[in-house]
């Protein structure tokens, strides 16, 4: 992702020169889907691309399905899979990460998600009947329970936090979500697995901390993702859980820009940001590099934005809800059911909303962000004001 | 097909929201969105995002824009262009005017501004 918004980013700026997309799994495509409508069927690979194959001719972006082996910035090249060697003066790291893989004895035995083929591989494990066992209740975690469910499996979801996601959404929104997965049939259990044992048929036990065990045909671990920085490091810059960069993409090497999931920002003051492990992110970070590599001064975003989906509800969030640091949680409620949450600070104006099936709130929280306006809490918490009227 | 239709009163459609016009209506394939701008002006464009299934009659309206409630692609009224991602797609645009006190949506044919670009 956070490539390709690079390379569309460097056109738009005018860059005319030679431009190579190195992707080893072929044309570009969107992740977002492969825990939603590529997982189920309802969206094939064709679909899924981030752009047709005419765009890349269209802005004269080469796509070469190869990786790079290593970064050679002195001499200005980077060393492909295949042996060959291509110039390059300037070098964007966007591999992306890896799934955390589930670090217990026999562990290995759980599917991950992260690229198309492991999709393939879960829709094939997720049979009407199948006893499904998904650790890790976070957005990853909680997506494939809901598909999982769609499909007829029958799911424990195994998370030592109830409810995940609070500072992504608020106490109340996370329970609600969380809330979703008993609603639709799903076991949840607060725990971790510590041992994957080999059971009869091909199935495995899972044992829990606690002592109890749960049987499963397929087990399916959405834990987190590791960073894949080794191109980097290997190149002697400077990584600490992520490539460090600056606001325009920056690494330790003048030569060598890194965006989206594989980044971390450091601010001016050395200060290291969390990963940013959202689609927007890795468009903006893109963006942004783009405009590094051209040596152009950053463009300035606003608060964050993601969005997930589970059992047919559209979550989004924007800012953060994290409100043990700082301001208080507005919510607005209806027939008992929280609808959105907003994080005040102690100044009025807006940190964060989140909302679940909203999406109009978060367009409106989002402006009211960015112009830094202080909206009437009151308004706010009214399930019968319109998003559109919280702005004035 | 260039027959206008009758869509309603101006007033009918609030300023800064959009009216869909199903396709049994219309006769084209696709719902067509009308949209009234804060400033007053109509545009129509295909109702559904090109990215994936939203109706964005339900989305933003602001200026001469309409954002996706989905997942946030802008398309500009005037002329279907898709502004950020994740579309990379631009919606087709079809005519509206306001005749005689009426809307008239002409469901096929490309909004003015839309034919001019593509000269
Ligand atoms: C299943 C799933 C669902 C998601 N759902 C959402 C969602 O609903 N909302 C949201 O906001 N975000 C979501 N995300 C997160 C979002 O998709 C990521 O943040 C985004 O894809 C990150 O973009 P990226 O370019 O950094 O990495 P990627 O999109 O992973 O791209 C990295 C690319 O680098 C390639 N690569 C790796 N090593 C090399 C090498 N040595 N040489 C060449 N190429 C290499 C990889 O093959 C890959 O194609 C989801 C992610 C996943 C996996
Ligand atoms: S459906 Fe409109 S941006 Fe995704």
């Amino acid at each position: 992702m956070a490539a390709f918004s690079a390379a569309s980013e460097l056109r738009a700026r005018g860059y005319d020169g030679a431009l190579t997309l190195l992707s080893p799994e072929g044309l570009p495509y969107d992740r977002p889907p492969l825990s939603k409508g590529y997982l189920l069927g309802s969206e094939d690979a064709a679909k899924i691309v981030l752009a047709p194959e005419d765009w890349y001719a269209e802005h004269g972006v080469e796509v070469l399905t190869e990786r790079a082996a290593a970064l050679r910035p002195s001499e200005a090249s980077v060393e492909l899979g295949n042996g060959r060697t291509l110039g390059a003066d300037r070098v964007l790291i966007a591999t992306g990460a890896r799934p955390r893989p589930l670090a217990v004895p026999g562990g290995e035995a759980a599917l991950t998600l992260r690229d198309r083929a492991d999709a393939d591989a879960l829709r094939a494990a997720l049979a009407p009947g199948a006893r499904v066992v998904v650790v890790g209740a976070g957005l990853i975690g909680a997506e494939v329970t809901s598909a999982a469910v769609g499909f007829g499996a029958e799911v424990t979801l195994v998370d030592p936090i109830d409810p995940p996601l609070v500072p992504a959404v608020g106490e109340a929104l996370a329970r609600r979500l969380h809330e979703m997965h008993g609603e639709h049939g799903v076991r949840t259990v607060a725990s971790v697995p510590v041992e994957i044992a080999a059971s009869d048929g091909g199935a495995c036990l899972v044992r829990l901390a606690g002592g109890s065990a749960v049987a499963a045909d397929a087990i399916v671990a959405g834990i987190g993702i590791v960073p894949n920085s080794a191109l980097a490091a290997d190149a002697g810059i400077e990584v600490d859980d992520g490539v460090l960069v600056d606001a325009s993409g920056a690494t330790s090497n003048p030569g060598v820009f890194a965006a989206g999931d594989v980044s971390r920002l450091r601010h001016p003051d050395g200060a290291l940001a969390r990963r940013a492990e959202h689609w927007e992110a890795a468009v903006r970070s893109g963006q942004a590099a783009a405009a590094g590599m051209l040596g152009e001064p950053a463009p300035e975003f606003g608060a964050p934005w993601f969005w997930s989906d589970r059992y047919g509800a559209h979550v989004e969030a924007v800012g953060t809800l994290d409100a043990r640091s700082a301001g208080r949680i507005v919510l607005r409620e209806a027939d008992g059911l929280p609808q959105a949450a907003f994080l005040l600070a102690d100044d009025g104006r807006l940190l964060g909303a989140a909302a679940v099936g909203f999406p109009l709130l978060i367009r409106a929280a989002r402006r009211i962000m960015d112009r830094g306006l202080a909206p009437d809490p009151a308004a706010l918490a009214d399930p019968s004001v319109p998003p559109r009227k919280l702005i004035h | 097909m260039s027959e206008g239709i009758d869509v309603g009163s101006p007033d009918e459609i609030e300023e800064g929201t959009a009216k869909v016009v199903e396709p049994e209506d219309s006769g084209v394939d696709e719902p067509i969105a009308v949209f009234h701008t804060e400033s007053g002006c109509f545009f129509a464009l295909n109702d559904t995002c090109t990215h994936e299934e939203a109706s964005l009659a339900e989305g933003w309206i602001e200026g001469d824009t309409v954002e996706c409630p989905l997942h946030s692609s802008s398309f500009d009224l005037r002329t279907g262009k898709v502004l950020c991602l994740p579309a990379t797609v631009d919606e087709p645009t079809h005519k509206v005017t306001v005749e005689n006190g009426r809307v008239v949506l002409y469901p096929g044919v490309p909004a003015d501004d839309a034919a001019r670009t593509a000269d």
